[in-house]
């Protein structure tokens, strides 16, 4: 397995929001999340990232265990795992291009000729060739996603971790942001999907994971969980989600 | 109206009157600051301090914001003297400007603190930022940005509220002009200059800090 989970749970001052749960993904494999509103889905992401402090349970990368009480082991992992937010939170006081190349500039010290080029590159293949130098606020909610999605994608990630990243997008931009992840996809990059774009978690996940209030109640391949859930909830949320 | 302009009795005075706007730009500069460290300190204090220094710096900040800045210096340069402490005019106006900023720039700054978008630290935290990196890619340009403009408005009111250190007999333009019309009564043409200069130092410390923070930030300070 490239990336296990393994009885994770979690939560926010005391209060658990994630209890038990489990999931593995294999290198190349994408594999998405989906839940109702407050069901733990951005946790779980934002645990793998070290943003929220894991109370129990194993993450392993590559079968080794990650210790994120250790401020080296969270800067290994997020050497290897990058998570797109919803709301994009790219620096507003950095161009597009700067956005992109700061880690690998400030963080990694990579030489800047590189950087540059390759910063360049990254903004040209999600369709932003002629923004390199604009602001944030400058562009729209699809322009601003698709630089989080180069910026993510600096590092070199080995794990895309994608946290609902069309759903602040007006419906018109949802599509551009799509296409840019199905290219990622093509080219056999790792994902971990939240979405509520259910047509979209269907045509590119290998695997679907159900969760409700902190755990996952069903796992399946897309097929078989939107058109055939054995559980009760997954029922009513895939109807639910289907009818709109 | 039989007043005849005589323009040529004052413009000898006019590199004295430039020294004293000099002297004004100066206690403006100093008081500024001393006023951004005391209002930086108290700020922190007011974000992150215990309970009782918050207390503090509440208390000197609603002294200082509803009292008049006349009464903080005359308290400073005729009160002080009471308990043993002797400051001089220029030294009582400085330190009075200066409190009387440091006041106003914990609340501008306070604000600041508080409009960080914890997102963005998120953002930079699993991009694998140092703290140190965080506060000086992320968190220093945001304060900077978000703070320029209260900041460069406070800053030009400063330079005109100067004119009260000529009460206390510092001769800085205020003074000055003063002391030109004791000596020649050529009142309005003295006061037209001295207000001449005033609106020179505003408009270019409006625009310089215009064009900076247009550059340094991309944002608009007020000019006028
Ligand atoms: N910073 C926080 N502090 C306290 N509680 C939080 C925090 N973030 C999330 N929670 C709680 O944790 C639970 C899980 O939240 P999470 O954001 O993981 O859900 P989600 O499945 O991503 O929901 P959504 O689809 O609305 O994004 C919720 O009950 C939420 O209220
Ligand atoms: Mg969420």
């Amino acid at each position: 397995m490239f990336l296990s989970i393994d009885g994770l749970s979690a939560g926010y001052g005391g209060t658990r929001v994630l209890e038990d749960v489990s999931f593995s993904l294999e290198r190349g494999e994408i594999v998405s999340l989906i839940g109702p509103s407050g069901s733990g889905k951005s946790t779980v992401l934002r645990c793998l990232v070290g943003l929220v402090p894991p109370e129990a349970g194993r993450i392993a990368l590559d079968g080794s265990a990650v210790d994120y009480t250790s401020r080296a082991a969270v800067r290994g992992v997020r050497d290897r795992l990058a998570i797109v937010f919803q709301q994009y939170n790219l620096f507003q006081n950095m161009t597009a291009l700067d956005n992109v190349a700061i880690a690998p500039l400030k963080v990694k010290g990579w030489p800047k000729a590189e950087v540059m080029a390759d910063a360049k590159r990254l903004l040209d293949t999600v369709g932003l060739g002629d923004k390199h130098g604009a602001y944030p606020d400058q562009l729209s909610g699809g322009q601003q996603q698709r630089v989080a999605i180069a910026r993510a994608l600096a590092l070199k990630p080995d794990v895309l971790l994608l946290d609902e990243i069309t759903s602040a997008l007006d419906p018109e931009l949802v599509t551009e942001v799509l296409d840019t992840i199905r290219g990622l996809a093509a080219n056999g990059m790792t994902m971990l999907v939240v979405s509520h774009e259910m047509a979209f978690v269907r045509e590119v996940s290998s695997r679907v994971l159900f969760m409700d209030r902190g755990r996952v109640i069903e796992t399946g391949p897309p097929a078989e969980l939107f058109d055939a859930p054995r559980t009760e909830r997954a029922r009513d949320f895939v109807t639910k989600i289907l009818r709109h | 109206m039989n007043y005849t302009f005589q323009w040529g009795q004052v413009t000898g005075h006019i590199p004295y009157l430039a020294g004293g706007a000099m002297i004004a730009l100066q206690l403006a500069f100093f008081g500024f600051a001393i006023g951004m460290v005391v209002g930086a300190l108290c700020a922190a204090t007011k974000a992150y301090g215990p309970k009782a220094a918050r207390r503090l710096v509440d208390a000197y900040v609603s002294f200082f914001t509803n009292t008049p800045l006349l009464v903080q210096i005359f308290f400073l340069y005729y009160g002080l003297p009471d308990a043993g402490i002797f400051l001089d005019s220029y030294q009582a106006v400085l330190v009075g400007i200066s409190l009387n900023a440091g006041a106003y720039l914990t609340e501008i700054q306070r604000a600041g603190f508080m409009s960080v978008r914890r997102t963005e630290l998120d953002a930079a935290a699993t991009l694998g930022f140092s703290r140190l990196q965080m506060i000086r890619y992320v968190v220093v340009p945001h304060l900077l940005k978000t703070l320029y403009a209260p900041l460069a408005n406070h800053y030009i009111v400063m330079v005109l509220g100067t004119s009260i250190a000529a009460i206390f007999g510092v001769e800085e333009l205020t003074g000055r002009a003063l002391n030109v019309n004791a000596i020649n009564f050529r009142s309005f043409e003295i006061f037209s200059i001295a207000a001449g200069m005033y609106i020179t130092l505003t408009i270019a410390a409006s625009a310089s800090l215009y064009w900076f923070g247009l550059y340094a930030f991309r944002i608009k300070a007020k000019v006028f």
